[in-house]
């Protein structure tokens, strides 16, 4: 275990000082946040600076996640990081943990910056547990992505992994609603996404101090099913790994 | 026994079947022992003159779709060894390289290395590789690349003397993704001998080294080996494996063609080459010739590769004959490995010529 604290240690100093990475994280939801978080409307029976303030933490938390990780996986699976890894004591699957590890706790940050944002700038106010729990669901989130990642990583080629990554992670913004509030026809079919559980269960706990089970049911069943893809990349690839 | 089932054939070929049991045999009573011999010190194994092998091959084959990049190879190399793994592209070096390190696994046969299983022993800390395919992490500087790997070995060389011994310690703070080739490869050495273990594997190390920062590699590969470390390598730089190796495997299609001391390996291949002119040449004579390897015939021009270029040549002059401009020529190396993959492609697919060099 203290290899892979080591080398999640390592992916972190990296992360940091990937500028790329920053700007994805941080500097966008912190921009759009302060253009567009004075909204004076509503969505989802919360307050526009509320509801645009949980979406925009999971997007910088979920692009950390998943846009950096598909890509460097990919990278480093072409270039042969990967292998030579596996050459190490380090035990087979440390480098997925330590890659999901990292973001995890890189993702923290970006979230505690956004909602600050949200208390000091978008005016929002509530209970301290619920601060709690909205950034928990959000991390929680993040790990369905850190997956999804995983998946796409080892079976995607960095040539196809840009173009995929984009189109995925966009599909997921707009129809889970992280960006403007669905409604009508569009939520029906964005109901379905995991971005939507996510800016749901948060909402709900902001507006009403409940949940709803079918969006806890909801993001375990998009966790289960990109945890069983990865799993299958990532044995599926081993030997040409 | 089912793994040895490829190795029938040879068997078969050969009309012995017994003496293939035999040698399998071997294989087998060293398998029952490695349960022993690993609790007990090495120098005790004392039934053979050899102690017990770091590394064992029992008749492994690779396949890839049709494809049968490694077939039946069996090999053992000792501790302390030198070895190089001598072939052309395409032999299966790779791909051998590759299961012995646990990174794919054999169709059919089994490796063993400090008498467990691939995988467990590289997760032991007792192997040391450094791949073609193998790359660096990128964004962070050759020391935190070299402590990161040093921190996921359980008995790591110090820090600094890996940066030192594998000449990287100048750049150690830059970045590894702004490094030149040679630098490269050096870095990815140093990841090799970062761990201090008993066996390090290197699949072409000096590629894209300059003249230099080979002789510097190879200077700190020997005191490597100084230390007691067996070390196996594989190259296309035949000079290489000349000078720094004590045995050397040439392996083509997949198979062990010859095993050997450098010397050994160019008498396999006929040490010399006879050539000279006679009229009324008699082919089935000059094959029956004492140390005879390869005989080429063009008109009056008669070439010979042997062993033996003295016995070869007076039994020409005993039987009365009288050749004119005659040159006797050593081979080296190259000549010897190309003539031994040459015939074996040659007999395209025959195993049975692979067995005699060996």
């Amino acid at each position: 275990m203290s290899g892979t604290l080591a080398l999640a240690k390592a992916e972190i100093s990296r992360l940091r000082r990937n500028k790329r990475y920053l700007i994805f994280t941080v500097a966008l939801p912190v921009m759009f946040y302060l253009i567009f978080g004075k909204q004076k409307a509503t969505g989802y029976g919360v307050a526009f600076a509320a509801f645009y303030m949980v979406g925009m933490a999971s997007f910088g938390a979920f692009s950390g996640a998943f846009n950096n990780n598909t890509i460097r996986i990919s990278q480093e699976r072409k270039d042969g990081w990967i292998r030579q890894l596996r050459l190490t004591p380090l035990p087979a699957n440390s480098y997925v943990v330590a890659k999901i590890l990292a973001s995890m706790v890189t993702t923290v940050p970006s979230i505690v910056i956004v909602f600050l944002l949200g208390r000091f700038y978008g005016g929002v106010q509530m209970a301290a547990w619920k601060w709690i729990v909205c950034l928990l669901a959000i991390w929680i989130g993040t790990l369905i992505f850190a997956a999804l990642a995983v998946a796409l990583g080892y079976k995607l080629d960095p040539d196809s992994v840009q173009p995929v990554t984009i189109v995925v992670f966009f599909f997921f913004s707009i129809f889970g609603g992280l960006w403007f509030p669905l409604s009508g026809a569009l939520q029906k079919f964005g109901e379905f996404t995991p971005t939507y559980q996510v800016v749901k269960v948060t909402t709900d706990v902001i507006g009403t101090g409940t949940v709803a089970l079918v969006n806890v049911i909801g993001i375990v069943i998009w966790f289960a099913i990109f945890v069983v893809l990865a799993t299958w990349a990532v044995r599926s690839t081993a030997e040409t790994v | 026994m089912s793994h040895y089932g490829t190795g029938y054939g040879t068997a078969r070929r050969d009309g012995s079947p017994h003496a293939s049991a035999t040698e399998y045999g071997t294989d087998r009573d060293y398998q029952s022992t490695a349960g022993y011999a690993s609790t007990a010190s090495t120098s005790t194994s004392t039934s053979t003159s050899t102690s017990r092998p770091v590394v064992s091959f029992v008749n492994v084959s690779k396949q890839y779709g049709t494809l049968k990049a490694v077939d039946g190879l069996s090999l053992d190399l000792r501790p302390g060894e030198t070895t190089a793994l001598l072939g052309p592209n395409g032999a299966g070096k790779s791909t051998s390289l590759d299961m012995l390190l646990a990174l794919r696994k054999p169709t059919s046969g089994k490796i063993m290395m400090f008498g467990s299983d691939p995988y467990h022993a590289v997760k032991s800390g007792r192997v040391g590789a450094m791949l073609q395919s193998g790359g660096l992490m990128p964004e962070v500087t050759v020391r935190e690349l070299i402590t990161l790997v040093t921190t996921l070995h359980p008995k790591p060389e110090p820090i600094d003397l890996t940066l030192k011994r594998a000449g990287i310690d100048k750049f150690a703070d830059q970045r590894v993704d702004r490094l030149s080739g040679g630098q490269t490869q050096r870095v990815r050495f140093a990841l090799a001998i970062v761990g201090k273990s008993e066996l390090i594997v290197l699949d072409e190390p000096t590629t894209a080294m300059d003249v230099e920062t080979r002789r510097l590699f190879w200077d700190s590969m020997k005191a490597e080996v100084a230390e007691g470390r067996t070390l196996l390598f594989a190259t296309h730089y035949l000079e290489e494996a000349d000078q720094a190796a004590d045995r050397i495997l040439v392996i083509n299609r997949g198979r062990l063609l010859a095993d050997g001391t450098p010397a050994e390996i160019k008498a396999k291949a006929g040490a010399r080459r006879i050539t000279f002119h006679l009229d009324q040449v008699d082919e089935q004579f000059l094959l029956g010739l004492p140390g005879l390897a390869n005989l080429e015939v063009r008109r009056d021009f008669v070439q010979i590769q042997t062993s033996d270029s003295d016995a070869t040549l007076y039994a020409v002059l005993d039987a009365g004959l009288r050749p004119r401009d005659i040159e006797v020529t050593g081979l080296g190396l190259e000549q010897a490995f190309l003539a031994i993959t040459a015939e074996d492609d040659a007999a395209n697919g025959s195993a049975s010529r692979g067995d005699d060099l060996r």
